[in-house]
């Protein structure tokens, strides 16, 4: 996996906010009116494929999240901005052909490693609050797979590292569209147009 | 930290996931979750059922924001006429 360094930060907001601004004049070259609703999900929907697209494919959940909008017959303009932002055909998800393929399920294992240094307070953990906490951890990752575009593929290790990929991405995402709304109220003071 | 189980990591075909790696991996998403980074007062005491919580927490609120800021933004770019203000801004943050 790329390590990602802090100057690399500033080149992925540039990219990702290029990619976003293409996704979204296909869009409206598709779409001359919009209702606000359907602007708002051009908006969340270009976001969306612009950042997954800054990871080249190289994540899971990258290639999740473009599958799951390409391949929703639905939406005909959302295929466009996928294939145009990624710049290519984008082929229904599947793990077989995953780079992190043959992940453990380690991560419950190692989960004990927490465990094991509250042992050191002096009286052992019982057997029944291991597998207590084991659950937890359990139920726990099942929601973060929830949460993870492509999770459900996904197994100990591999989660880990498509998460944390996952969460700089979305905070790069967030980062910039926060700045574009901030700058864009400064200018555009609310005068909303009336439909 | 010991490396004793790295050469047992080589061994199988598939890749065998050593100790340092997940604590290395579960470290880092310490450090990149916000309520985890700023509460925590001993490094290696942060349970991995506490960490799986934060981090989807967080995750949670990341995706709310982005949608918070779709409306927002689905809401500004609404009127044609702001086509020229959208230029400038566009501009102004790509240089």
């Amino acid at each position: 996996m790329k390590e990602r360094m802090p100057n690399s930060s500033a080149l992925m907001k540039q990219e990702f906010l290029k990619k976003w601004i293409k996704g979204l004049q296909i869009y409206s070259s598709f779409k001359k009116e919009m209702t606000i609703f359907e602007r708002k999900k051009a908006i969340k929907l270009s976001a969306d494929v612009a950042i997954a697209s800054t990871r080249n494919a190289s994540t899971h959940w990258s290639r999740a999240l473009m599958s799951d909008v390409s391949t929703d017959d639905a939406n005909h303009a959302a295929k466009i901005v996928v294939a145009q932002i990624s710049g290519r055909k984008v082929e229904k998800y599947s793990s077989s052909k995953g780079l992190m393929m043959t992940c453990s399920n380690k991560i419950l294992r190692r989960s004990r490693v927490a465990s094991r240094c509250r042992r050191t307070r002096g009286v052992g953990t019982s057997v029944k609050a291991r597998s207590i906490a084991r659950k937890v951890v359990k139920n726990r990752t099942r929601v973060l797979k929830s949460l993870v575009p492509g999770g459900q593929e996904m197994d100990g290790v591999c989660l880990i590292k498509e998460t944390l990929d996952y969460i700089a991405s979305l905070r790069v995402q967030v980062d910039v569209m926060r700045h574009l709304a901030a700058a864009a109220e400064r200018l555009d003071p609310p005068q909303r147009s009336i439909l | 930290m010991s490396s004793r189980r790295s050469s047992r990591s080589r061994q199988s075909g598939a890749a065998r996931i050593s100790d340092d790696q997940i604590a290395d991996l579960v470290s880092k998403l310490q450090q990149l979750i916000p309520e985890i980074r700023n509460s925590r007062r001993r490094s290696d005491k942060v349970s991995a059922s506490k960490v799986l919580q934060e981090t989807c927490n967080y995750i949670r609120s990341l995706h709310r924001e982005v949608d918070d800021l779709s409306d927002r933004l689905s809401e500004l770019l609404d009127s044609t006429d702001s086509d020229s203000a959208q230029a400038a801004i566009i501009r102004s943050l790509l240089m």
